[in-house]
């Protein structure tokens, strides 16, 4: 399976992609900024997703709420979102709405800030502050991100925040910052654009210069606040108990380890798979299935691209199980990794099934332009769409064997542990 | 020389319409009666296969609540020669994205495959349906995993909310009162002998094949053949469930969760079976009403007051009627404004027509996105798994689009009147009750009753 692409840049700077596919009438328009929470100044984190929310309250051209009512009433779904490194926005409309969707994303790249009122800010900054006690405040666990990154991330890094940022910092935002950050991050050569589905590419060519030709260059992008270089590895345990409202004590082991695109991440990537993607995985099998001591468990490598990134491990500890036991598990089977490291069945295994997942994924028009976009963005090459598993397949066993012994240390961890507080009552 | 400036000011226009046609169904049945439907799409090479079986909640006595659910997922735990271990390795070993749950209506077992994998991952599917071996120990570790969960369900906001609207918004007899999951109790109670005597009736009970992807129909029935022919499956027409309101008086139900920042509201009452005669008005009402970004009760809560960063309504159509639920969290200290602006939205749907503006902008939103859904394999087999469960016509989906386009504002204030009763409702509010439950009484809207975690009066 080969994916098509044509790539150009505008004189303005903008990276397009085109990727062609007539399989369903239907097209995806994909912008990535290139701009995350890593760019928050102190004082105002959480601002870069709030300012997408404001990329969604209209723009010169586009009344108030009728951006999204324009997608919606031609059938489109469409969103954004905001993480460390970027911002996305991306719409997957019917193809013989396309020009549509390219009008609808100038507008907002081009002529934002005419639209931009007091009212609007303060609407979504209460919108904002309700998704995160939604999601981080009133949500068992909702602050693991938070504090993982707090702790694996020194306070110069600029990962060292959560993107959904401190109600104090969203408070503080201004309609000033909301242009600031606009002049400095949302100009035409720090985004790229990816068209992918059912068009004609002269056609779509023609409508991207028309639409996105004219807007200038902006300033050069300043340069990342903070330090993004750490040292490799954290050097030291730390460890961190909080009792919450959770019914159940959960561990979180957390390790700082290269970023993506580093070749060791895709070592990271495949340890993290084979210890805990599926029910075959290695600790599924031992604590979850063989000495019942954990009711789940999830592993996950970010990728993310800036100095260093983390690979966090979690567990959710049976009711009637010492959190040690827990803890213990986890380390022993991490070491085992270090030492013994994978079977080749399990590399094969684990390859297998990031490839079927890959093409799974990439059945859809708006997955693919994200991947695109992604490529793009990071490593300014969307021809990692079709080698990217090569990347993958050349991992040895070895490797990863080696990367568990070097990262997934005591040495370099972060262990949280969740206790009930209720439990703690009970117990006492 | 300076180009002029382009013209920004109105929406272009749309280019020529492309056509689209849902995917032909082929209709087959299997030597041994069993009915499969074929799907044939060659974009990706990629299949997925589902098996539906008569064995959902609704198939299980109420004193065995949760048997369905932890049958279907005990399927992966031993089958055949297989055991669970085995099964694991092989099937993540081609790559096999496989499921295995039960819903209200129905059990299902599905895969979805690279092309080349198709077989064995039949061959597996083949085991996991008609052999599973439901060992003691796996029994036991995925009844006492379930017991944990529930006890997590009920620490967590959302989850607690949905298992307290199911309680009290259905009479205790109905089925769709009780978690699909099960309760503490019926779950603590179910061992061995529950589940292979609820597999032994109801896997052999009504069971048919849906594919949709990179395969032939020809070739699906060979494989079907080669795997299922000689599966014994008799016919059996699904139970009739009872299901009533538990109340027909409006009223707030307040479940206490002290030092929530928000309040989770599930705002409704018990709706309608997938089988109304108005499906098609309720859809394009229900999309005005909560059901797109851009619907009334959205813009109203999220987008002018800000009280909560998303709301949504729904009726959940299944066998028999579900529960019709307007959802969303807000932030503790506008809890009461909030549910009065649920309530007063609900009653505007039924007080005058849409506009014209709403009724074709929610027509166009619901026949545009339909394609949407369809890009992948398993979009496709949910489409036909529908088809069957419902006793839908195999053709029903070629016309869906201009079924939707074709509803009238009229149609839509009929359905509103029909369907939603703002006198009937119940307001389950997940919150903090030392802080919302005086503004709660102010509104007027019915009786306030507290009540704890478990659902037990405080």
């Amino acid at each position: 399976m080969q994916i098509p692409i044509e790539r150009f840049t505008l004189p303005n700077g903008l990276r397009v992609v085109l990727s062609e596919d007539h399989a369903s009438p239907v097209v995806a328009v994909n912008l990535w900024y290139n701009v995350g929470s890593r760019n928050e100044r102190p004082g105002r984190t959480g601002f870069a997703h709030l300012f997408e929310h404001m990329m969604f309250q209209g723009s010169q051209h586009v009344p108030d709420t009728e951006h999204i009512a324009h997608i919606e009433r031609v059938g489109g779904a469409m969103n954004g979102s905001t993480w460390l490194d970027r911002t996305n926005y991306y719409e997957t409309v019917p193809a013989h709405q396309l020009e549509l969707a390219l009008w609808l994303e100038a507008d907002r790249m081009g002529f934002l800030l005419p639209a931009m009122t007091q009212e609007k800010l303060d609407n979504q900054r209460s919108v904002v502050q309700n998704e995160r006690r939604q999601r981080v405040d009133n949500q068992p666990y909702g602050d693991w991100d938070e504090r993982l990154q707090a702790l694996v991330f020194p306070p110069e890094h600029p990962y060292h925040h959560s993107v959904i940022g401190s109600m104090e910092d969203l408070d503080a935002a201004t309609l000033d910052d909301v242009a600031a950050f606009f002049r400095t991050y949302y100009a035409p050569n720090n985004a790229v654009l990816t068209v992918c589905g059912s068009f004609q590419p002269a056609e779509a060519r023609r409508l991207v210069e028309r639409y996105f030709g004219e807007f200038p260059a902006g300033p050069p992008v300043p340069s990342l606040p903070g330090t993004p270089q750490v040292p490799e590895r954290l050097g030291g345990e730390v460890r961190v108990e909080v009792e919450a409202e959770v019914a159940l004590p959960r561990v979180y082991l957390a390790f700082r380890i290269p970023p993506y695109g580093d070749e060791r991440f895709y070592a990271a990537d495949i340890a993290a798979h084979l210890l805990a993607a599926g029910k075959a995985s290695r600790l599924y099998r031992r604590l979850v299935r063989e000495r019942q001591v954990a009711q789940d468990v999830v592993a996950y490598a970010f990728p993310i691209v800036t100095g260093a990134s983390m690979l966090v491990l979690w567990a959710t500890v049976r009711p009637g199980v010492a959190v040690q036991a827990v803890d213990d598990a986890l380390g022993e089977e991490l070491r085992r990794l270090g030492t013994e490291g994978p079977t080749p069945l399990e590399m094969e295994r684990a390859r297998t099934e990031i490839e079927a997942h890959h093409v799974f994924a990439l059945q859809q028009v708006g997955q693919r332009a994200d991947h695109l976009s992604l490529f793009t963005t990071f490593f300014d090459e969307p021809e990692r769409i079709n080698t990217e598993l090569d990347r993958y397949r050349a991992v040895r066993g070895d490797d990863v064997r080696a990367f568990a012994a070097h990262f997934l240390t005591p040495e370099n961890r972060v262990v949280l542990t969740y206790l009930p507080r209720a439990e703690r009552a009970e117990a006492a | 020389m300076a180009a002029p400036a382009l013209d920004r000011s109105a929406p272009p226009a749309p280019g020529p319409l492309r056509p689209f046609h849902f995917p032909d169904v082929e209709r087959l049945t299997l030597s041994n009666g069993v009915p499969l439907w074929v799907a044939p799409v060659h974009h990706f090479p990629v299949v997925t296969w589902s098996v539906l079986l008569e064995a959902g909640g609704m198939h299980e006595p109420a004193e065995r609540a949760g048997v369905a659910a932890l049958t279907a997922e005990l399927l992966e735990s031993g089958a055949g020669e297989r055991s669970a271990a085995e099964l694991a390795e092989q099937i993540e070993g081609l790559g096999v994205e496989l499921h295995s749950t039960a819903t209200w209506d129905m059990a299902h077992g599905g895969i979805t495959a690279l092309r080349a994998r198709v077989e064995p991952a039949i061959e597996i599917l083949a085991d996991l349906v008609r052999r599973p071996t439901f060992p003691d120990d796996e029994v036991e570790r995925l009844r006492a995993e379930r017991l944990a969960e529930i006890l997590q369900r009920r620490a967590e906001p959302r989850a607690l909310a949905g298992e307290m609207a199911a309680r009290f918004l259905f009479s205790p007899g109905s089925p769709y009162a009780r978690p699909l999951a099960g309760t503490p109790e019926s779950v603590a109670a179910l061992a061995r002998p529950e589940v292979v005597s609820f597999h032994a009736r109801r896997f052999a009970a009504g069971a048919a094949f849906v594919v949709a992807g990179d395969l032939r129909p020809q070739e699906a029935r060979a494989l079907a053949e080669r795997h299922f022919g000689d599966w014994q499956v008799e016919p059996a027409p699904p139970p009739a469930l009872r299901v009533e309101p538990r109340s027909r008086v409006r009223e707030v139900v307040l479940i206490d969760r002290p030092g929530s920042v928000q309040s989770e509201l599930r705002v409704g009452h018990v709706g309608v079976a997938r089988s109304t005669p108005d499906y098609f008005p309720l859809v394009v009402m229900n999309t005005v009403l909560g059901g797109a970004f851009s619907s009334r009760l959205n813009l109203n809560l999220r987008e002018q007051k800000g009280y909560t960063y998303g709301v949504h309504s729904g009726f959940a159509m299944r066998r028999a009627p579900g529960p019709f639920v307007v959802s969303t969290a807000v932030q503790t200290e506008v809890t009461a404004p909030a549910v009065a602006e649920i309530v007063r939205e609900l009653a505007g749907m039924r007080a005058e027509p849409v506009s014209p503006a709403e009724l074709t902008d929610a027509r166009t939103y619901v026949a545009g996105a339909f394609p949407l859904r369809l890009q992948t394999t398993d979009g496709l087999a949910s489409r036909l798994s529908e088809l069957i469960v419902y006793g839908l016509p195999a053709d029903y989906f070629a016309d869906y689009r201009e079924r939707i386009l074709a509803v009238e504002a009229a149609d839509v204030l009929r359905a509103a009147r029909e369907h939603l009763r703002p006198e009937e409702l119940t307001i389950v509010v997940v919150g903090d009750s030392r802080q919302v439950r005086g503004p709660l009484q102010a509104l007027g809207l019915g009786p306030v009753t507290v009540y704890d975690k478990e659902g037990n009066p405080l």
